[in-house]
């Protein structure tokens, strides 16, 4: 499965912009190491793992909310918390 | 329409909690409406250094809907910033304030008005000025003064926003003291001697958000409808206040920052329908909904607590209430469905 059918942006939020699917081109691996797309954000992000067991990640940035289905992102953030 | 601290998480937010909402045609201009969105419940006047004021982290909307959807078809949206003209004192004001542009008023707020009509938001008018909060005779001599200057012609429109006094009444003390009813409480289950009813709101002060438009503005048509018995002639009003979906503390700042959309946690516009007949573990859900999916609270409205409690509080004095088992579909019309033509001679909702 590549990277972009396995993780998908799956709805954007807010009053001002429409919902959408993007694909996601940063490899797990090294994400540390991705360089930035050009419409990356340039202020603070809240990440947001609700419920542990899937693979949902919300980022709230700006007045949007961001819904992505990303597997291996919810697994590095809650790795991440749990210490490792 | 009145709602004081309703719901128990909105209790510990005053600075977002919708109080009253009052619309009504203005009796000095009547081919215009009168929208009044009330917040923050029971300032004392004394209430300083840190004197009250809106929130500039709450977004505040008076919501209209003219096509009998329960939906907003336009939305009035408010929001605030406050501005310190002297970072090295402790004073809300260093001498009397004369005029709300008196730069012995050490902590002005401003705001801009938004309109949001099919999803689309056009800036009205940006950095408006409230007037200062009501602080005394030596640091506000002239208050009526203040406040006149704080009336802003927006267009057509006229706004305002800032501190007034509470003009709802209302014994709280006395009914929610287990229902008590102090004229006639000697019939109480629980009786004491009779005693004249006492305003809880007197000499506490809200702040009020008033905006005068055309009706023509408002309307479903655009025009000033001349029969009440249409549907196009209706408009119905509520307020509510939204704050970001994420708030995190900035220690290096002392103060919070949001992040992610509006997401509302109070709103009012039918009286007491939170406040009395949505169970307490349900108010805060109701407050951060919207008047489309009302219709799950219907069971509450058709059978409310309140009707129940009446006969035991005062034995014998509400037989007929005691005994109606049917659902209340009068509630029922007045709180959600609306009141049909013919109830009321000149008015359907």
């Amino acid at each position: 499965m590549s990277d972009t059918t396995r993780r998908k942006l799956l709805a954007v939020s807010g009053a001002s912009v429409a919902a959408g699917t993007v694909g996601l081109t940063m490899g797990p691996a090294h994400a540390g190491e991705a360089p930035r797309s050009a419409t990356s954000a340039r202020e603070s992000v809240v990440a947001y793992v609700h419920d542990h067991r899937s693979s949902e990640v919300r980022l709230l940035v700006g007045e949007r909310e961001i819904v992505v289905d990303d597997h291996d992102l919810a697994t590095r953030i809650l790795n991440a918390a749990g210490g490792q | 329409m009145s709602s004081h601290r309703e719901a128990p998480e909105m209790a510990k937010d005053p600075v977002a909690d919708s109080t009253d909402v009052y619309a009504f045609v203005s009796p000095d201009r009547p081919r215009t409406v009168t929208l009044i969105a009330n917040y923050i419940p029971f300032q004392t006047p004394d209430g300083g250094p840190n004197f009250y004021e809106f929130g500039d982290d709450v977004a505040y909307d008076i919501h209209i809907s003219n096509r009998g959807r329960s939906e907003a078809d336009i939305t009035y949206r408010f929001r605030f910033h406050t501005e310190v003209r002297n970072s090295k004192t402790f004073l809300y004001n260093t001498g009397p304030i004369s005029s709300i542009q008196d730069t012995a008023w050490n902590r002005p707020q401003f705001y801009s008005l938004t309109r949001i009509k099919d999803g689309e938001a056009k800036v009205l008018a940006r950095h408006l000025a409230c007037p200062p909060v009501n602080i005394g005779p030596r640091s506000t001599p002239d208050y009526p003064q203040l406040a006149e200057q704080a009336v802003h012609k927006v267009g057509r429109r006229r706004v305002f926003a800032g501190q007034r006094a509470d003009a709802f009444h209302v014994d709280l003390g006395s009914i929610f003291d287990l229902g008590a009813l102090r004229p006639f409480q000697h019939l109480h289950l629980i009786p004491m001697a009779d005693a004249a009813g006492r305003n809880s709101l007197q000499g506490f002060n809200v702040h009020s958000i008033v905006l005068q438009v055309p009706i023509g503005e408002v309307s479903r048509t655009g025009d000033v409808p001349a029969d009440p018995a249409k549907a196009r002639s209706v408009i119905g009003v509520w307020a509510s206040a939204s704050r970001r979906k994420s708030r995190m503390f900035d220690k290096s700042m002392g103060t919070y920052v949001g992040h992610g959309p509006w997401e509302q946690v109070s709103r009012l516009g039918n009286p007491l329908f939170n406040e009395v007949i949505t169970p307490m573990a349900h108010k805060d859900m109701w407050n951060a909904r919207h008047p489309k999916g009302d219709s799950v609270f219907a069971k509450y409205v058709n059978h409310p607590e309140l009707a129940r409690l009446l006969p035991v509080l005062y034995p014998g004095v509400f037989p007929h209430l005691a005994a109606y088992h049917k659902a209340r579909a009068d509630l029922n019309a007045i709180l959600l469905t609306g009141i049909p033509s013919g109830v009321v001679p000149g008015f359907q909702n």
